[in-house]
């Protein structure tokens, strides 16, 4: 049972947790639901948790590297958004409605 | 150190919420507006962690640009609430909840761990030059890897224009 003083004591390892918690939901959002969307919501999600521990570990270590590595996740994170979203309306356009099980008919 | 703590909890519970939130709402536009505060939640942990920029950068690039791309791909679409927005299998969904909770406890048991071993720094970089320090760190260090980014957007740009106008989709007859 953690005393009272580490659980006051705001450290690493609070927002290490907390990073840890709202990854676990973008994957179950990745895993559990049946709308593309919503699934590439859970992507976002996960990516910000890892921006979050980055940003902790900067702080902890004082080394700025961590914050170049956020800026450039979020770069990549835009563009995932993008190429998701033009495939969601390629699907859409065939089948009208975004939906994970349509995706096993994808044929080039 | 009280108020940091009430501050930190706070902010996380408000985190938690709107996460859960996000991922349990049937309906995707409400998924969405509950992303944004998501969002906005972590850019003020941001703040609240020295990373002023970063903080901006987020409020901009998330919930400005991403989540009104988000939104407008939804109203494109004309979704309802949607009857079973879950995938089917009581045994495989307890099962992806499993997994999930054991990468979590993975995570913090490493965390705890090896936080111990992290020297922490003497010079913590005082927080009003962050900023300045990130752009120069950013112009010279990494100045290679900022231009590759550049070309790589340039042509997600292209590519995300020709895969929209692909005619008939997935499906295009010959």
């Amino acid at each position: 049972m953690p005393s009272t003083e580490t659980i006051l004591n705001v450290g690493l390892t609070h927002y290490l947790a907390l990073s840890a918690v709202i990854f676990s939901f973008g994957m179950i959002a990745v895993l559990m639901r049946k709308n593309v969307i919503v699934m590439l919501m859970g992507v976002e999600l996960m990516l910000n948790a890892v921006n979050l521990s980055f940003i902790a570990f900067a702080k902890e270590s004082g080394n700025l590297s961590g914050h170049i590595m956020v800026f450039f996740v979020m770069t990549i994170a835009a563009a995932e958004a993008g190429v998701g979203l033009a495939l969601a309306v390629a699907i859409y356009k065939k089948f009208h409605e975004v939906n994970i099980r349509f995706f096993e008919h994808l044929r080039g | 150190m009280l108020w940091d703590a009430i501050g930190f909890y706070g902010m996380a519970l408000f985190l938690i919420f709107f996460a859960l939130k996000t991922i349990t709402v049937p309906n995707p536009i409400h998924a969405a507006l509950y992303l944004v505060l998501t969002m906005i939640g972590l850019a003020g942990m941001f703040f609240n962690l020295g990373a002023h920029f970063i903080a901006g950068v987020q409020m901009i690039v998330y919930a400005g640009a991403v989540m009104v791309l988000f939104v407008m791909v939804l109203m494109l679409f004309d979704l309802k609430a949607e009857i079973r927005s879950f995938s089917r299998g009581l045994l495989s969904g307890a099962l992806k909840i499993m997994s999930s909770a054991l990468l979590v406890g993975f995570a913090l048991g490493s965390a705890g761990s090896s936080v111990a071993i992290l020297d922490s720094s003497d010079t913590a970089p005082t927080q009003i030059d962050v900023t300045r320090q990130l752009g120069v760190l950013l112009y010279t260090k990494y100045l290679f890897a900022f231009e590759v980014l550049g070309i790589l957007l340039l042509v997600v740009a292209v590519g995300v224009v020709a895969v929209s106008r692909m005619k008939g989709g997935t499906h295009a007859q010959h």
